[in-house]
């Protein structure tokens, strides 16, 4: 798209200029100025264009290539240790979970053998083993008591079951994170394989959609990773409320 | 009295609005309505009797923080406690959340007893009031 410049191309208007100045022709000269200008000026609108396009072009490489410095600095180096933390969790939540469910299998297994021999006590009773039937008060009150204390067990477990499934939210949390993240790098590549296939780009990186703010939420604190200004814990959030309380 | 209260547990992820609703369950409240939310909680609380909200930070459509706010700036909700469960951990955080009027604030992964804890405390208040 270069124009070349051609002497030969203004032949005909720097002809028609010396005519009209030879002829004191001041209306002449005029147009054919005029015509010169314009048969100049459609030669520089299009370098005008390219060297826009190329600005712009070197613009949007620059950015795209910034911004793929930063994810590929920090950002997918990040990612990787959020989701090493996220296999961690999955592994401590599905360990926690068969724990209970481990320790539950015993207090209902106990719970079947008591009832079972206190069933066979129960047939017996009235019956003419008078032995077996004679255990029957006994059997019936410590299986009472021993299923109100296994209860008691089973119930803390299912809590703690419940609990242990907590890990979805906070897993999820992360790996919604880290989707966004692999669609900002496949827009950033897009972009720098549109400009190096000499294809325009008409958006700059910049206007990608940009990390959401702290007031939207940033997500679950991941070791490893930079997180500024965090509090350690519940203790410490309790401490930081109440120091505010405290100054009111 | 205390259990005839009606909760409303704004989470984006199911699981953990049935963990929180199993736990109120278990300490006696019955009363529990769900949202994913800021955007679908508000003219449930808006049209409901809510007497607590319970809310995550994080959320597609309209975050916690948000909805903290919109609560506050509601003359018949102003009042109403708003405890705060999430993985938000930044102290500029939860100084924000304590300034925009937020009652209490859990920090994810939580147990139980600091659920409970939490609770008690805001009824309490909610009580002297």
């Amino acid at each position: 798209m270069t124009p070349h410049p051609d002497p030969e191309r203004f032949r005909a208007q720097v002809a028609a200029l010396q005519v009209a100045l030879d002829g004191g022709d001041a209306a002449g000269f005029r147009h054919a100025f005029e015509l010169l200008c314009t048969e100049m000026d459609s030669g520089l609108l299009p370098e005008l264009k390219r060297i826009t396009a190329t600005a712009q072009s070197a613009l949007a490489r620059f950015s795209a290539e910034a911004r793929l410095d930063v994810l590929a600095g920090h950002e997918v180096p990040d990612a990787r240790k959020r989701l090493t933390h996220v296999v961690k969790l999955t592994d401590e939540a599905a360990h926690r979970t068969l724990d209970l469910v481990e320790r539950c299998g015993p207090l209902v297994d106990e719970a079947a053998r008591s009832s079972t021999l206190l069933l066979e006590a129960w047939n017996s009773h009235g019956s003419s083993d008078a032995a077996i039937a004679a255990l029957w008060p006994d059997r019936a009150a410590e299986f009472l008591k021993r299923t109100r204390t296994d209860s008691e067990a089973l119930r803390a477990n299912l809590s703690e079951l419940l609990m242990a499934q907590g890990y979805q939210d906070i897993t999820g949390q992360i790996i919604r994170g880290v989707i966004l993240l692999v669609d900002e790098l496949e827009k950033v590549l897009g972009k720098l394989v549109q400009i190096a296939e000499g294809i325009e780009v008409t958006s700059l990186v910049r206007s990608l959609p940009v990390q959401p703010e702290w007031e939207r939420g940033l997500g679950p604190q991941v070791a490893g990773i930079a997180n500024g200004d965090a509090v350690s814990g519940q203790d410490d959030i309790d401490a930081l409320l109440s120091q505010m309380a405290a100054g009111k | 009295m205390s259990n005839k209260l009606k909760f409303l547990v704004v989470d984006d992820f199911s699981t953990m609005r049935r963990i929180v609703k199993n736990l109120l369950q278990e300490l006696g409240y019955s009363d529990i309505t769900e949202a994913d939310d800021g955007n679908t909680a508000l003219p449930l609380l808006k049209s409901g009797s809510f007497d607590i909200l319970i809310t995550d930070w994080n959320m597609p459509g309209m975050p916690g923080l948000d909805l903290l706010k919109a609560v506050r700036a509601d003359e018949k909700l102003a009042k109403m406690p708003v405890l705060m469960l999430t993985a938000e951990a930044k102290r500029e955080q939860i100084i924000e959340a304590a300034q925009a009027g937020v009652s209490g604030y859990v920090i994810k992964p939580f147990t139980a007893v600091t659920l409970k804890e939490k609770l008690d405390k805001i009824l309490a208040a909610r009580a002297a009031a």
